[in-house]
């Protein structure tokens, strides 16, 4: 299509910073919240950790309506899956369903993938790229300020580390991509994953508050230019007139 | 063909730049490969395991696209745990190359990937199988793959010796691996192989700082320069 | 496949003597003074080169000029036109007139009509009269006088915010009153700052800081209004002229 001239419409990209690592208890996912249409920010505050299901997250990099639609797609299948199975879903089955989705559609479904949880085998860290390869690693990061946040983790990153460290890791990490990046930018989401608890923590670090402008602007009433003018009346009346002689007789 | 792709890895494709190998030894074969993975120049994953279990005694090292190997190698996977459950018995390591042979040839104008399958059977104890590009079978005593594969071939040819034992061919895997490691770019992290005998599967690890040392180049180049103090003053740049 | 590259095929390579650094540059001109602005963030692809690279320059006393788009060539160009101005200072013993600079940029541009300065260039400043004044300019020199403009990466963002508050587009006034042609110094300050803000929240390529060129014109009154302005610093080089100050502020860094 592209080549016959008709230029693909642009995709929201979530530009993105996400990163996941595994410490003494379980899994910490982070994410930034900047989405971006171009060089234009698209939404300032988007949450790009999805729900697969209670104890597996996945953070999304990439075309935002495809890692949208492919982690909605995947956590239907896995709720669907622990009914039948009327087990706890394992994160090797998810990561197994998005491989495979994404395999079949070589790549055009652009979602770049952090996943992890903890199931009965376990707690597990994957990255699922574009094209469905996938890799299983302690500390993970995706999208554009990737490197920044591996500069991070390969730095700062140690075996069984505490829950309080980890978190603070995964912040300096996801802080990385948001002042080093130019595609992710914003506030910080996170997600703490153990066998007995799942903790999502919604923007727990905003280092970039608006500021409040100079001036206000708000405009006087009758700043808009009209041409015509009509007002009509909303309340609607009947005139009614009796064609009948004589009332009904009801007795 | 008039056409010949030059570059068949799609743009942002995760590559195995690699080098990996396979040698059939008396007792069995010994499969190496080095740990990397990469994104363009980004080194996406540095401890990489290209050495993929498809069954009990079989094995297979992936070269060429990250996505398209691991996805052959699932559904081979998948075959042979249906063949051994149906016919009751473990699947030869020809009939394995085959069912990849028969994916690669029949795909290939979809799949960039690379593959030598080795193990160990009853029907003739070990053998390598080489799955070039195109989709080819061809068994082999001993076989190299992924782009690092080019620059040790003549080593090969040079070292290689019929009834090798073990340990000797384990050596030959791990010189070969870190010479091809050393010039190719887009391989390198740390070895990884595997014994396969009848009796069992031995995983071996070679960390990064311990790959076997060979020329470097300090004879022609020397001891570290030192620094020499001219005493000249740099240049005042303006602002 | 449309990805794969066949060899059989001739191949092109051409060497690309241009990037884009990003960045936006402003300026707007009032009754008897003229601001100029810009952010201090050079950037490439989606990596900051630098948090500090100024793209606003003092050329005198009565003239600033903002430079934007590929910064090599905007750094080349702004240190040609100082040696022109200097050249000029030699020769006549004053600084150049804004409008002969406005003309000379012109030249020096379309002496590149082939290989051009990949840059858009804002020239700001008092003319002769003693009136505050803005010149634009596209990166081959057509340029034009205006009391207003923005150029660069937010220029879709910034400049219908200017059309709209400074030359009072889409607004009418209320009845028996009529808009002012030239606003205040202290509402054009706030204007600017409301303006780089307002594009670093939406444009990925703005941010770091901002540098505001203030220049007032001889017995200038808007030179009151400047007293209470925090952080504002005198750049003024000759007594009893134009008087040049500049106002930094801290924009957002994500």
């Amino acid at each position: 299509m592209a080549e016959k001239g008709l230029p693909l419409p642009k995709a929201t990209s979530t530009g993105t910073t996400i990163v996941g690592c595994l410490f003494k208890d379980g899994i910490v996912l982070g994410a930034d919240t900047r989405a971006t249409e171009g060089p234009i920010v698209a939404d300032k505050n988007c949450e790009k950790i999805h729900y697969i299901t209670e104890s597996i997250r996945c953070c999304g990099a990439g075309t935002a309506a495809d890692t949208e639609f492919t982690t909605a797609l995947i956590s239907s299948n896995m709720e669907l899956h622990a009914l039948s199975t009327g087990r706890k879903p394992r994160v090797v089955t998810a990561m197994t369903m998005l491989k495979q989705m994404l395999f079949r559609y070589q790549g055009h479904v652009g979602a770049a993938l952090v996943l992890g949880g903890v199931d009965a085998t376990g707690p597990h860290l994957f990255t699922i790229h574009p094209h469905g390869s996938t890799d299983k690693l302690p500390y993970v990061t995706m999208g554009s300020g990737s490197l920044a946040a591996m500069a991070v983790f390969e730095s700062g990153w140690t075996a069984n580390m505490e829950r309080d460290a980890a978190l603070n890791l995964v912040k300096a990490a996801i802080s990385a991509g948001i002042f080093n990046d130019l595609g992710s930018g914003s506030n910080i989401d996170a997600c703490i994953i153990t066998a007995s608890h799942t903790e999502m923590l919604r923007n727990v670090e905003m280092p970039n508050q608006r500021v409040t402008k100079e001036r206000s602007y708000g405009f006087r009433r009758g700043t808009t230019a009209w041409k015509t003018e009509s007002v009509r009346d909303l309340i609607v009346s009947e005139e009614m007139t009796w064609v009948g002689g004589d009332a009904m007789d009801t007795t | 063909m008039d056409r010949i792709d030059f570059d068949r890895l799609k743009t942002g494709e995760v590559n195995l730049g690699t080098s990996i190998m396979a040698v059939q030894f008396d007792g069995g074969v010994v499969i190496g490969a080095d740990s990397r993975t990469t994104t363009g120049s980004y080194i996406a994953n540095r401890v990489t395991d290209k050495l993929t279990h498809v069954h009990d005694r079989i094995y297979c090292c992936r070269s060429g696209s990250a996505a398209d190997t691991q996805a052959v190698a699932d559904i081979v996977h998948y075959s042979l745990q249906m063949y051994s459950q149906t016919a009751g018995e473990a699947p030869s390591v020809h009939h394995a190359a085959s069912v990849f042979q028969r994916l690669c040839y029949e795909n290939k104008d979809q799949l960039s990937a690379g593959i030598i399958v080795a193990g160990w059977d009853e029907e003739v104890g070990p053998s390598v199988y080489n799955i070039p590009v195109g989709g080819g079978l061809f068994r082999q005593p001993w076989a190299i793959g992924g782009s690092g594969s080019t620059y040790v071939y003549g080593y090969c040819d040079a070292t290689y010796r019929d009834g090798w034992g073990r340990d000797e061919t384990v050596n030959f895997v791990k010189n070969t691996l870190s010479l091809a490691m050393s010039r190719d770019g887009s391989s390198g992290g740390v070895i990884r192989m595997c014994v396969i005998t009848e009796d069992d599967v031995e995983r071996l690890f070679v960390p990064g700082d311990e790959l076997p040392k060979f020329w470097e180049g300090r004879e022609v180049l020397g001891a570290p320069a030192k620094a020499v103090d001219h005493g000249v003053v740099p240049m005042a740049v303006e602002a | 496949m449309p990805a794969t590259i066949s060899i059989s095929q001739p191949q092109q390579r051409q060497f690309n003597p241009y990037s884009e650094n990003g960045g936006t540059i402003l300026a707007i001109a009032g009754a008897d003074f003229s601001v100029i602005a810009g952010d201090t963030r050079q950037s490439e692809g989606y990596s900051i080169q630098t948090r500090y690279a100024p793209k606003v320059f003092q050329l005198t006393d009565k003239a600033v000029l903002a430079v934007n788009g590929f910064a090599a060539d905007g750094n080349m160009f702004v240190k040609k036109v100082r040696q022109r101005l200097e050249w000029y200072r030699h020769a006549h013993a004053k600084d150049m007139p804004l409008r002969a600079i406005a003309r000379l940029i012109q030249t020096m541009l379309y002496a590149r009509r082939f290989f051009p300065f990949y840059v858009y260039n804002i020239l700001g400043g008092i003319e002769e009269d003693g009136t505050g004044a803005v010149y634009s300019f596209d990166p081959v020199g057509s340029y034009e006088r205006e009391a207003c403009r923005a150029a660069g990466a937010a220029q879709s963002l910034v400049q219908p915010f200017l059309d709209n508050q400074i030359y009072f587009k889409n607004q009418t006034a209320a009845p028996g009153t009529s808009h002012p042609v030239h606003l205040p110094l202290s509402t054009v300050l706030s204007l600017v700052i409301d303006s780089f803000t307002s594009a670093t929240e939406r444009h990925i390529e703005v941010g770091d800081g901002l540098e505001m060129y203030v220049v007032l014109a001889k017995g200038s009154t808007a030179f009151q209004t400047l007293g209470g302005v925090r952080g504002i610093q005198e750049l003024t080089a000759t007594e009893d002229g134009e008087k040049v100050f500049i106002i930094r502020r801290e924009l957002k860094k994500d």
